[in-house]
């Protein structure tokens, strides 16, 4: 090949790394590669500067809906790539791919779990700012009564309102129960006989739990009320342990 | 993950081909998607995933431009929006250092220059369409371009 065309076609690489070269240009440039060992040295490098212009630009970065948009979408992407299986080669795209739709099942799986979790967190909440309300309105009820708790490391009051025929019990530092356990209450008659009073866990991250207690006949026809640890569903008689004990 | 790691890059190019957040959120949307269907053609000497998700993006954008037929206005060097921290990031990549050494490079081109590197790679036109579209002769946009690349390219051999 004469020198002139070799530069003049060399001439013509810049414009090629940048897509800007027309197209029988670019034609006799690519012919001419396959032969030239310099030009495809200059190819590759002006192919280095092309490369990473596309990265110089500074980041940018979208709505945050786009994330989920995408998110929405991939689980069409998945059958295209189920049809290349029979052709399977174990290739690092492939594997990217791979650890990509892994990471997103995981960060849903996580979103999910996360929801769930505060769903029963906020209904625990709910749930004790109810107890408390009632404890808080009997303590305001004159006719009240606040019996003192004192077992060990338990402590705390059970309010007794026999007009109203209700109780609320008030104790600090329950133990953690584990899975399958809860406490129970039980409304204990003159013959040492009990009747349940109602099941109740711990409540968690407060020091301090608030539990009404339920009875369904006069609650003066009791002489105390007591606490075991039991199965989960509770018992129809005391199994378990005694947590504490309260005479009226 | 990937996309929280690349989609700055991918969403910054399609947005200067396009010049429209509506329509480069939905060409990164594509590129993404094309990524994770076409994984398995990536190769591994082919260069870094980001260059190869980039040159992804950049056709899927300059696709999505011949679809609109529109050709955005050109970017201006003084746009505050454009504004890049051009003090060395120390607890960045070697690769981010040496992309912020060419942006600043393609800032400091001659505008003429630097026109002509911008409507050829960010907005897919030819030589003769450049040529066209600036009423210049063509062996003007030739010369060039030639000169702006080999300027970046001896920038970036001497980083």
């Amino acid at each position: 090949m004469a020198r002139d065309e070799h530069s003049l076609l060399r001439e013509n690489i810049p414009a090629y790394v940048l897509g800007a070269l027309d197209a029988e240009d670019a034609r006799a440039l690519e012919a001419h590669l396959q032969t030239c060992d310099a030009c495809r040295t200059e190819l590759a490098d002006y192919r280095a500067v092309s490369d990473n212009l596309l990265a110089a630009l500074p980041p940018r970065q979208p709505a945050p809906a786009l994330r989920k948009q995408l998110q929405s979408r991939l689980p069409s992407a998945r059958p295209a790539q189920k049809t290349a299986q029979p052709r399977f080669v174990w290739s690092f795209g492939r594997l990217a791919t791979g650890v990509a739709l892994l990471l997103l099942f995981v960060t849903n799986l996580f979103s999910f779990v996360q929801m769930r979790e505060l769903q029963r967190q906020q209904l625990n909440v709910l749930h004790q700012l109810q107890n408390n309300q009632t404890a808080l309105a009997m303590l305001s009820y004159p006719g009240t009564e606040a019996l003192p708790i004192d077992e060990g490391n338990i402590s705390g009051t059970l309010l007794l309102d026999r007009e109203r025929n209700s109780a609320a019990l008030i104790a600090w530092n329950l133990p953690e129960l584990p899975e399958g356990q809860v406490y129970q209450i039980w409304l204990i008659e003159s013959n040492e006989d009990r009747v349940s009073g109602g099941l109740f866990r711990p409540q968690a991250d407060l020091p301090y739990t608030t539990q009404p207690v339920f009875s369904s006949q006069d609650i003066s026809d009791f002489v105390g009320i007591g606490v075991t640890v039991e199965p989960a569903g509770g018992s129809d008689q005391p199994t378990g342990p005694r947590v504490m004990r309260v005479n009226f | 993950m990937l996309y929280d790691r690349h989609v700055g890059r991918v969403y910054a190019l399609t947005l200067r081909i396009l010049s429209n957040p509506m329509l480069a959120e939905e060409a990164t949307q594509d590129t993404f998607l094309k990524l994770w269907s076409r994984a398995r053609l990536y190769l591994n000497e082919r260069g870094s995933l980001l260059l190869w998700l980039l040159t992804i993006a950049r056709r899927t954008a300059l696709d999505r431009l011949r679809l609109e037929a529109r050709r955005p206005m050109l970017s201006d060097s003084n746009d505050p929006e454009e504004a890049w921290d051009l003090i060395p990031d120390l607890s960045s990549l070697p690769e981010e250092s040496r992309w912020r050494s060419l942006y600043f490079e393609v800032q400091s081109l001659q505008p003429d220059h630097r026109q002509v590197i911008e409507l050829a790679y960010y907005q897919g036109m030819s030589q003769s369409e450049i040529a066209e579209v600036l009423g210049w002769p063509l062996g003007t946009v030739k010369t060039r371009l030639r000169a702006a690349m080999e300027h970046l390219r001896e920038k970036w051999n001497a980083e």
